[in-house]
């Protein structure tokens, strides 16, 4: 049932809008219709290609007669729907023309008489126009004649201040009366320019006689000193307004200063003698130009500043040109007081220059300069003292010890006359030094301690002896020394032959042994107790100790040649019975126990060496030679003044005279370092020592 | 003579002159020694401080065929060590390794692992990678500096070492076949170098005593880097924990102690000794603990001061007021010079001294050690 009534509802409602649709476009859409149309063509009621008889053959041969009785019913129905749907569409669209048609009608009355309202208007609007026009041309005239007799009339009076500007000028000149000169001229003067040359030549001439005249007499007031300084700034500024070349003026009168300047004499050596008033005056002089030139040209501080600095800064080097000529504190005080007074009379009228920082700048570099140069002075002083000594050091008399007082006798007297000086430096009131006493005082400190350091390392170079010796210093000789043997040492394992000679390191030795013990005796005192002492029992001593040398080393000699288990056993046993001996005693400061330990250190040394080489029968016997030339003379060193046997019976009475002792450990260590320790055969040992002893 | 001191006593037969510390013993303080004699059969001693810490005794004995100028425990093997050995002409350098069943034999031999030949130069010294287990040596002759690869791979059926000089490398760009001169000094023989020192903080970087100079080698550019001036310069040690530190024991000035970031001027310097300073080694554990051996049959302990603002601030203050004496002991209990000289590293408070009569003497710095 549905479906039934769904579908003439439908097909009522497309067929109304394909009626329509026919209606209102020309072509009928082929689309519109349902694509059914294709296949239920021609019984389709609805296609346009429906053929009744064909539809009603179908219809017939379908249906029953009830069904086609329906159906006609339904056709019918049909049919008369289609009609009424029509008539209404009809009725509607006839309706719609009425109203259009009655709109048409009432548009056009509407229009109608519009035209010619707006031609009337138009009439009236042209007729106000003319008239305005009218108006505006019969005032015209009139305007344009007011104006030009306006313009005339200001010619005219442009004129007769032109005409007049001479009289004027020459009344102003009269009356001084420079700036209102000046303003008329420069007034007048766009008009010069343009008709100068010919209406107005006479005038302008004329005028400019005159102002040549304000400049001539400006020129002079700005450059006479006897002119106010108002008066004077004034014309400057008159004669800038001028376009007169003020800066050239003012460059002129600054070389002028600056020329004058260099008068201002400032030579330090002339300071303390000559009366200081003419370098007062030319200060003086300085000063005021600063002051007048300041107001002239306010724009110069800068130029005037740096010429002050100029000055100040030439001063200051001329004081330390001053400074280097040797000048006592009170002149550097003296100097630096005239300065400092200028300083100020100068920071006076110039502050922006900061002179007084410059000059504090300045003071610093003096002073500090004079604190260097009077340590330098110490030093050199002290070096040439010492210079002096040792030039005579070739001469037979010379002495450390009056190097040495000589010396000692400068640094402090030199110290104290400094110290002295920066006392009077420190104690002067002069402000510039009270600001700078920190530094100072800084100064002198560092300048005591460089002062102490140069003098350290003089004296290490000078004299190395005699500062070290009281110093408890003195490994520095055997280093000395043992730099020698080291060439020589490593000569000795490139020997082959038996020695012939003694070597020459020894000699290098003995030399340099000989200076030092020079120089010991002379700072070092003697140990005069045990001097004495020693000298009471000193002949029986030494025959003893002489006997007692021999035999110790034949037995030395005898070691050397016993079978190698032997020696070793026999080192052994001596070590558990000798007294451990104390190879390095402290030094005291006597001529002895110098000399000594410098000969003990240089020995150890020796086996130190001796110690890292190996050695073949030559290199053994090579030291066993050397070592066995110098026991005597260095016997000789030691045993000067009879020291000697009081260090056998005495200090170290167990064991052998120290040098010997170490003699002895050289050689030990020569032959545990050989391969092959065959000593020298006595004879030729002494025959080698004899040639040797020859020669000397 | 014993009672008189702290030190604990231990001789040797002949003379020697160098003491090392078996730094790859972590259970217990060892120190191996060698001794020098020309004539007699030289020999290596294990000595080894008792538990107790009061006496010394022979580990072990073993015979070394030449006699000993230098000798250095392998920093990661307790058994190996390196020595420079002379015959009285020739001298030359040889790995070692201790064998492995010696408390069994009466006389064991050492087990030459490998000899490190070069040319005929006198050899000075050997210096092992400065810690851990690495393959890099460097052997020191008057006028070159070596840099040895060593290939240690441990066969299982024998448990030996082998060794073989390769050429290829991991971490260097020089390794030799044949060892390669590194560095030859133009001066020739006025400069010969007599020692060195590997700077545990940089390995790039060696240091070599050379007469007046201490001399400093880069070891990958093999090119001297900065040489500082210092007169017979014979021993150097780098300070263990301070980079940039070294101290220096000089024959006849003393001590100085360096900072390579200023190395024109020592930081500070200590006397020394009254004959030469010989050696001078830096306490591997206590800040600025030195000691130094010299031939005047002395070690002196020094406390030093290696920092170096501290040093100049110290100055500025009233120097006399705060001054302390840096030399804080001298063991003095010695007969003859002092060649050999080595800290414990696995009790840094003590150390092993050997002077050249062939004594070995264990001492303990506890008393003077800073109270933190």
């Amino acid at each position: 049932m549905d479906t039934d009534e769904e579908t003439p509802l439908d097909e009522k409602a497309r067929r109304t809008r394909d009626l329509l649709a026919s209606f209102y476009s020309p072509i009928p859409s082929e689309s519109s219709n349902n694509p059914f149309s294709k296949h239920i063509s021609p019984d389709d009621i609805n296609s346009s290609s429906f053929q009744p008889d064909q539809y009603m053959k179908i219809l017939a041969r379908k249906s029953n007669l009830e069904g086609l009785l329906q159906k006609h019913v339904e056709m019918v129905a049909e049919i008369k729907n289609l009609d009424t749907d029509l008539q209404m569409l009809v009725y509607e669209n006839y309706n719609k023309f009425i109203c259009a048609t009655d709109t048409i009608k009432r548009m056009k009355s509407n229009i109608l008489g519009m035209e010619e309202n707006m031609e009337q208007l138009l009439e009236k609007i042209m007729s106000v126009q003319s008239r305005s026009d009218s108006v505006n041309t019969s005032l015209c005239e009139n305007r344009e004649h007011i104006e030009k007799m306006h313009r005339t009339c200001n010619l005219l009076r442009k004129v007769q201040f032109i005409y007049d500007l001479p009289d004027r000028l020459g009344k102003c000149i009269k009356s001084e009366a420079y700036a209102d000169a000046v303003r008329f001229y420069t007034g007048a003067m766009p008009i010069f320019k343009a008709y100068g040359d010919s209406s107005f030549q006479d005038c302008k001439r004329a005028s400019e006689e005159a102002i040549a005249i304000i400049v001539k007499n400006l020129q002079g007031k700005v450059c006479s000193d006897s002119e106010s300084m108002q008066t004077r700034a004034e014309a400057a500024v008159l004669l800038k307004q001028l376009n007169f070349p003020v800066d050239y003026l003012k460059t002129k009168l600054l070389e002028k200063l600056e020329l004058s300047l260099t008068d201002v004499q400032f030579i330090p050596a002339v300071m303390k003698n000559d009366s200081p008033s003419t370098h007062e005056e030319a200060i003086h002089e300085f000063v005021e130009a600063i002051r007048a030139f300041r107001v002239i040209f306010p724009d110069s501080e800068k130029q005037l500043a740096k010429l002050a600095q100029d000055l100040i800064t030439k001063h200051f080097l001329m004081i330390e040109g001053y400074v280097h000529t040797r000048i006592s504190s009170e002149d550097l005080l003296g100097v630096l007081r005239v300065i400092w007074n200028d300083v100020l009379r100068m920071d006076e009228v110039l502050e922006e220059a900061s002179l007084s920082d410059h000059s504090l700048e300045g003071t610093k570099d003096a002073v500090k300069l004079y604190i260097i140069s009077a340590f330098s002075h110490l030093t050199h002083d002290i070096s040439d003292h010492l210079l002096k000594v040792l030039k005579r050091g070739g001469a037979e008399d010379y002495s450390l010890e009056v190097a040495l007082d000589a010396s000692i006798k400068a640094v402090s007297d030199g110290g104290r006359k400094v110290l002295l000086d920066m006392h009077k430096i420190l104690d002067d009131n002069l402000e510039i030094i009270d600001k700078l006493r920190e530094l100072i005082i800084d100064w002198v400190q560092q300048g005591y301690q460089d002062f102490f350091r140069d003098l350290e390392e003089l004296a290490a170079s000078v004299s190395r002896e005699s500062v070290r010796g009281y110093e408890y210093e003195l490994s520095f000789v055997p280093g000395v020394i043992s730099q020698k043997f080291r060439a020589a040492g490593e000569k000795f394992l490139q020997l082959h032959k038996e020695p012939r000679e003694v070597h020459m390191f020894v000699d290098l030795f003995l030399q340099e042994l000989k200076i030092t013990n020079n120089e010991v005796k002379q700072i070092l005192p003697q140990d005069l107790t045990k001097h004495r002492r020693a000298d009471s029992n000193g002949s029986s001593a030494s025959s003893r100790s002489n006997s007692f040398r021999e035999e110790k080393e034949k037995l030395s000699r005898s070691n050397i040649q016993k079978g190698r288990s032997q020696q070793l056993l026999e080192t052994h046993l001596a070590k558990l019975f000798k007294q451990k001996v104390e190879i390095f005693t402290k030094v005291e400061y006597t001529q002895e126990s110098v000399l000594m330990n410098i000969v003990k250190l240089c020995l150890k040394s020796i086996q130190e060496y001796v110690r890292v080489q190996t050695f073949n029968r030559s290199g053994f016997q090579q030291i066993q030679l050397d070592i066995q030339f110098l026991r005597t003379p260095l016997k000789e060193v030691v045993e000067d003044e009879a020291v000697m046997d009081f260090l056998l019976d005495e200090i170290l009475p167990s064991i052998d005279f120290p040098p010997s002792l170490f003699c002895e450990q050289v050689i030990v260590a020569a032959v545990e370092r050989c391969l092959d320790p065959i000593p020298l055969e006595l004879p030729i040992l002494d025959r080698l020592i004899q040639a040797k002893l020859a020669q000397t | 003579m014993q009672a008189a001191s702290s030190g604990i006593g231990y001789g040797l037969k002949y003379q020697a002159r160098c003491i090392s510390d078996v730094k790859a013993d972590t259970d217990h303080t060892s120190f191996l020694a060698g001794t020098l004699s020309l004539k007699e059969e030289n020999e290596v001693h294990l000595i080894r401080l008792s538990s107790s810490g009061t006496e010394l005794f022979c580990e072990g004995l073993f015979s070394h065929p030449n006699e000993i100028w230098d000798l250095v425990s392998c920093p990661f093997d307790q058994r190996i060590f390196s020595t420079v050995y002379s015959n009285g002409e020739t001298f030359g350098a040889a790995i070692w390794q201790i064998p492995e069943l010696y408390g069994e034999l009466n006389s064991p031999q050492l087990e030459r692992i490998t000899s490190l030949d070069t040319d005929s130069c006198k050899i000075k010294c050997i210096l092992w990678w400065p810690s851990g287990r690495h393959d890099k040596l460097i052997s020191i002759n008057e006028e070159n500096l070596y840099l040895w690869n060593l290939d240690v791979s441990k066969k299982t059926a024998q448990e030996e070492f082998m060794m073989i000089w390769q050429s290829s490398s991991t971490a260097f760009p020089y390794i030799q076949t044949k060892p390669q001169v590194q560095s030859q000094d133009s001066a020739g023989m006025l400069h010969k170098l007599s020692g060195g020192a590997w700077d545990p903080h940089d390995v790039s970087s060696v240091a070599a005593t050379c007469e007046s100079y201490l001399q400093f080698w880069d070891v990958r550019t093999m090119k001297k880097t900065i040489s500082v001036e210092c007169s017979h310069v014979c021993s150097v040690d780098y300070h263990p924990q301070k980079q940039h530190i070294l101290v220096t024991a000089e024959h006849e000035s003393g001590i100085h102690i360096w900072d390579l970031r200023k190395p024109k001027v020592p930081i500070q310097e200590l006397p020394g000794h009254t004959h030469w300073t010989w050696t001078v080694k830096c306490n591997p554990e206590y800040d600025g603990m030195i000691l130094s051996a010299g031939t005047n049959s002395t070690v002196n302990l020094w406390l030093a001061s290696t920092n170096h603002e501290e040093l100049t601030t110290e100055r500025q203050v009233d120097s006399s007021a705060r001054w302390v004496d840096p030399l804080l002991n001298t063991y003095s209990d010695y007969e003859d010079s002092i060649y050999g000289l080595t800290w414990s590293s696995r009790e840094p408070w003590i150390f092993a001294s050997l002077s050249y009569d062939g004594r070995v003497v264990v001492e303990s710095v506890k008393p003077f050690i800073p109270q933190k």
